[in-house]
């Protein structure tokens, strides 16, 4: 792609999640989300070919609906309330239409159907965007209304984001599926403590991206796609698999490792407001993921996984792809459990 | 709430319901879509209208902006579609599913 076009659409789409994230009249959000799916859509198609192309369009049919209901709770809003800002919704009706609405912009069951084919049909890079990036807008539009959504709703909605999360990455073999699922699940358990205490939401957020940024840089660093792909690199780069073992093992939340911090954060605040059964039901739904995780982590780090002979006689290039952030994400994603008080920035 | 009110949301549900079940073409799927921002138009416009919100006149014109991109880029990904399969049937898209 044109160089100028590339930058073009990269500084939209930077400029698009600001937009959402300052504004203060309902309009000029929407207008944010809307410029945030147009410059992604070509960003997928870099490189045309019939799954890219498909992707594409899964994608702009559901934002564009979710764009739409929107749209209109922000009207019925303001028919009921005669102000557009952004602050909590005065309807339930218009609430209830928002959070649906930004449940199908996060891919939140029971939304959650175009989140892995899409992520499937796009180059890793673009993926990344997708899975990172493009959480940012509608969580912190979900964080300004949160005084005002129904809880039933929600908790139905993330429960079964966390369950659909755990029980769909099962079957999987290709890694952007298995990151898709990870994404719906993650989503599941910022959604869950939104109406509790906001902050951790964020500090979930933040530290999802920083855990699916590295997992995604090591899979970009041998352009693996495939489970079988990633069990071959310790025949090209070793030092990747311990690597690609810890930020699996972060993301399934076990501790000493950064994982654990948002979830131990989440089950403390659901406990103290008295709802033990579902931080129960939520926890012991982490270990289906933490099952598919370990078994990519198996068959890359733990085993010498079998391969054909010539593989093993393979020239060990000097490596030309750029390692953006590479050490800086894996250390960050391993190492922070002991700086969990600092969570108190995002208050 | 009025009957102009029930009756233009029944409009956007129509358009929903289309655009959610839609049987084999594409180009349905976008012209429902169409149809549900031409509903909100209605609606913004009659709400800041009949509430004397002069300041919000714009708004309408605004949203017909991005709606009318937002339909061009449904049309290039369908031309896209149409390039590769010749025919813009759903049924087509199924590379991608587990």
């Amino acid at each position: 792609m044109n160089p100028l076009i590339s930058i073009t659409l990269l500084m939209t789409l930077i400029l698009s999640t600001m937009i959402v994230m300052i504004s203060s009249h309902w309009l000029f959000a929407w207008i944010g989300l809307e410029m945030n799916m147009m410059a992604i859509i070509p960003i997928m198609m870099k490189k045309p070919s019939p799954r890219a192309t498909e992707a594409s369009t899964k994608y702009f049919l559901t934002q564009a609906t979710a764009s739409t209901l929107l749209m209109l709770a922000v009207i019925l809003n303001l028919m009921h309330s005669g102000q557009w800002t952004i602050m909590k919704l005065f309807d339930p009706t218009a609430s209830a239409l928002m959070t649906m609405a930004l449940a199908i912009k996060l891919g939140l069951s029971p939304f959650h159907f175009w989140v892995p084919e899409v992520t499937q049909g796009i180059p890793l890079t673009t993926g990344l965007i997708l899975l990172t990036w493009q959480k940012i807008a509608p969580i912190s539009i979900l964080y300004q209304i949160s005084p005002s959504i129904n809880l039933h709703l929600m908790i139905t909605m993330s429960f079964l984001s966390i369950l659909i999360g755990g029980w769909g990455g099962l079957n999987q073999t290709q890694l952007r599926k298995i990151m898709a699922y990870s994404s719906i699940a993650h989503m599941g358990w910022m959604t869950s403590i939104l109406l509790y205490n906001s902050t951790l939401t964020l500090l979930n957020l933040l530290i999802y991206i920083i855990m699916t940024f590295t997992m995604f840089m090591l899979l970009i660093q041998n352009t693996t796609t495939t489970t079988l792909l990633l069990s071959q690199t310790w025949n090209t780069t070793p030092v990747m698999t311990t690597f690609t073992m810890l930020t699996l093992l972060s993301m399934g939340g076990l501790p000493p490792l950064t994982g654990f911090m948002p979830k131990w954060m989440i089950i403390q605040e659901l406990t103290k407001n008295d709802t033990l059964i579902l931080p129960t039901l939520m926890a012991v739904t982490a270990l289906l993921n933490l099952y598919f995780y370990m078994r990519l982590a198996y068959s890359t780090a733990l085993t010498l996984f079998p391969s054909t002979n010539n593989m093993k006689m393979k020239w060990q290039f000097h490596p030309t792809k750029q390692m953006t952030l590479l050490p800086t994400a894996i250390v960050l994603s391993t190492m922070l459990l002991p700086l969990t008080p600092t969570y108190y920035i995002l208050l | 709430m009025s009957l102009v009110h029930i009756n233009i949301l029944m409009a956007f549900t129509m358009s929903l319901t289309g655009l959610l079940m839609y049987r084999s073409h594409l180009m349905s799927a976008l012209l429902c879509l169409e149809g549900m921002v031409l509903s909100l138009f209605i609606l913004m416009t009659l709400t800041i209208l009949n509430s004397h919100f002069t300041l919000a006149n714009m708004a309408p014109i605004i949203l017909l902006v991005f709606a009318a991109c937002e339909a061009a880029i449904g049309l290039a990904l369908l031309v896209m579609i149409s390039n590769t399969y010749g025919t813009d049937h759903v049924q087509n898209l199924n590379l991608l599913q587990c």
